[in-house]
């Protein structure tokens, strides 16, 4: 597929991520990550190790023929297929993301199938896009009637979870899922690569990327996956944290909340473990303000003070199970 | 401990929606993930119960009903301390879980179950397990479609088998309301034999269910403290009787989880009692705010649960 801005490539890419908590009492293993994520007969799940364990799912795509959403409310037909995968980060943290390409133009008629199913993961308009409207449009959320490839990822991930064979669906944690929904358009020559992340409430994310030209759709999903694994860590730990009460006038109710956190969750941070050096100042904007890495670290040094504090106070740490 | 919830009834009127929004309300208090899903299609009530006057309108076209349907990817979700009208539920308090209610659609009737809307349930309630501790599904009076769709939905083979599911049969202490609940679970067309039918294990099944007497009348409170010998007598000899009844009917005090004393708010008015309600206000009684406490607690305690 050509890249974001490029002559023939697309003059929009949209998508959604949906981050949760895998519902299994241990993180898996890698080959039942495998089994997880085989989605298709036809493509392999890929595997890396490095800089930590990371799964994903081939794509999977969904035929749509249907509106757009614009700020405008202007009628905008688009067909084509929007592709889907899942990706699992160190087998504890799942995520699906539905996302599509969109040209800054197509076909005065609709054509048949064929002709959109040689465009993977590509919705094509029927006569012109007007990109700024749906860029919009697609971030206010979704309207019924309109295309939402929220639900598209959320049955992804439906789909995953009904594998009982593999899941106990006992989760050591209770945490909410996230949703961040994304556009990205081409940025203007010499113009860096920049992301406007706005925070919604109840888990709700957008973001609105400005990606160098030539950036493959792919490539800003991996973008948005890992801004959503990021806020989803820094979510979760801070729900938890928040109302703790301190280790000194209950310290098992302390236990309860961290012990799960340290088992599960600290390991997980790492920024930009598989991104596209290109794509790193959005990334790096983000550390500078609001400084998600800075606010992750002093979490995750308030959990370990209160450990140790509790280590000091008892001889040692009481053994929870 | 994670737990899924049915609430059933034989009947209306039972107190089933008021009390177990009580419940979930309590849970959430304790510091529990709470959400609550209005399956009483047709006449859902839980957004008045829980003050939310704006949720019924909101609701059309994306309520659980739609979501079933496939008219929705995904239902409403409101969160009740935001949202909620309520003086007193609007300051969450300090330590309080999460209160999400997934309202049904108003003008939605019943309608049958297949494979999809199956589906549809199992991945909703897959994914809200992974959110919440305590899910409480409010199902419709009698033995209707959402009652069917619980069983087919928690059989080995339905999806949800494996999870930890609980249900709470509410009726009225009176001599057709305990039968009628006996019936609802026991009788031929009960939910014992339905769900056998479709795979259940009967004694497993039986074991999950227990009974929440409603509006039940204490004769030592100070409600009935001015009534004639005669009547106190009298009440007593019905009380001993109801008693009698609901043993022969298997329904007797082992299969009973809780007791909600008749509560005079709760006759005026479908709607959260809270603690500034039995406290400050003076308008509740403490014995009702100890029962549902006491619900809130055993439904988790394994002690009060399994096969008997």
């Amino acid at each position: 597929m050509s890249g974001l801005g490029t002559t023939d490539g697309p003059a929009l890419i949209c998508g959604e991520v949906r981050t949760c908590l895998l519902p299994t009492r241990r993180a898996v293993d890698e080959r039942t990550a495998v089994l997880l994520l085989r989605l298709r007969a036809d493509e392999p799940v890929r595997t890396s190790r490095r800089p930590n364990r990371h799964a994903l799912s081939p794509d999977v795509l969904t035929g749509v023929d249907c509106r757009l959403p614009t700020a405008t409310g202007a009628k905008v037909r688009a067909v084509g297929t929007v592709a889907a995968h899942a990706g699992l980060v160190e087998g504890r943290v799942l995520q699906s993301t539905a996302y599509f390409s969109a040209p800054a133009t197509g076909p005065d008629r609709r054509r048949p199938w064929g002709y959109y199913l040689v465009r993977p993961g590509s919705l094509v308009p029927v006569g012109r896009l007007p990109e700024k409207s749906v860029t919009e449009g697609f971030l206010t959320g979704h309207q019924q009637d309109l295309l939402d490839v929220g639900s598209i990822a959320e049955s992804l991930l439906a789909r995953i979870s009904r594998r009982h064979d593999l899941l106990d669906h006992d989760a050591p944690l209770t945490t909410t899922d996230t949703s961040l929904r994304w556009t990205a358009s081409p940025a203007d020559d010499g113009e860096p690569a920049s992301a406007l992340f706005t925070e919604l409430g109840s888990g709700r994310r957008i973001v609105e990327l400005r990606l160098p030209r030539g950036t493959t759709p792919v490539a800003a999903a991996t973008l948005c996956e890992d801004l959503a694994l990021h806020d989803w860590l820094l979510t979760t730990v801070g729900d938890k944290l928040d109302g703790l009460p301190p280790g000194s006038e209950n310290q098992a109710a302390a236990m309860k909340v961290l012990r799960p956190l340290v088992d599960h969750l600290l390991h997980l941070w790492m920024p930009q473990a598989r991104l596209d050096r290109a794509l790193s100042p959005p990334w790096e904007e983000l550390e500078r303000h609001p400084g998600f890495s800075r606010q992750w670290n002093t979490m995750a040094q308030r959990i370990r003070d209160q450990l140790a504090l509790q280590n000091l106070v008892r001889g040692e740490v009481p053994a929870l199970s | 401990m994670k737990v899924l919830v049915f609430a059933a009834s034989d009947k209306g009127g039972t107190g089933r929606s008021v009390t177990s929004a009580n419940l979930a309300y309590h849970r959430a208090l304790d510091g529990d993930d709470v959400c609550y899903l209005d399956f009483d299609f047709g006449s859902p009530t839980a957004a008045a119960v829980f003050d939310l006057p704006d949720v019924l309108s909101e609701a059309e076209g994306r309520g659980l009903h739609s979501y079933l349907k496939g008219k929705t990817g995904e239902p409403l979700r409101v969160d009740v301390w935001a949202r909620t009208e309520h003086p007193v539920l609007r300051g969450r308090p300090g330590g309080s879980g999460r209160l999400v209610l997934l309202p049904g659609d108003r003008t939605a009737g019943e309608f049958v179950t297949d494979e999809e809307n199956l589906h549809r349930c199992v991945d909703l309630v897959l994914r809200l397990k992974r959110e919440f501790d305590v899910i409480i599904i409010d199902l419709s009076a009698g033995r209707s479609y959402a009652m069917d769709l619980a069983l087919a939905a928690t059989s080995p083979r339905g999806g949800l088998g494996r999870l930890k599911n609980r249900w709470l049969v509410y009726h009225r202490w009176t001599r057709q309301h305990v039968m009628a609940a006996a019936e609802l679970v026991f009788g031929k067309q009960g939910i014992v034999q339905a769900g056998t039918a479709i795979g259940h294990d009967p004694d497993v099944l039986g074991g999950s269910i227990r009974f929440v007497r409603a509006a039940v009348p204490d004769l030592e409170s100070p409600l009935w403290s001015q009534v004639s010998p005669a009547q106190y007598a009298w009440m007593r000899q019905c009380d001993k009787e109801l008693e009698e009844l609901a043993a022969g009917r298997g329904i007797g005090r082992t299969r009973v989880l809780a007791s909600i004393p008749l509560e005079p708010v709760l006759q005026w008015q479908e709607r959260l009692i809270t603690d500034e309600d039995v406290h400050d206000r003076r308008i509740a009684n403490n014995e009702t705010w100890q029962a549902i406490g006491d619900l809130a607690q055993r439904l988790t305690d394994d002690k009060f649960w399994g096969q008997l």
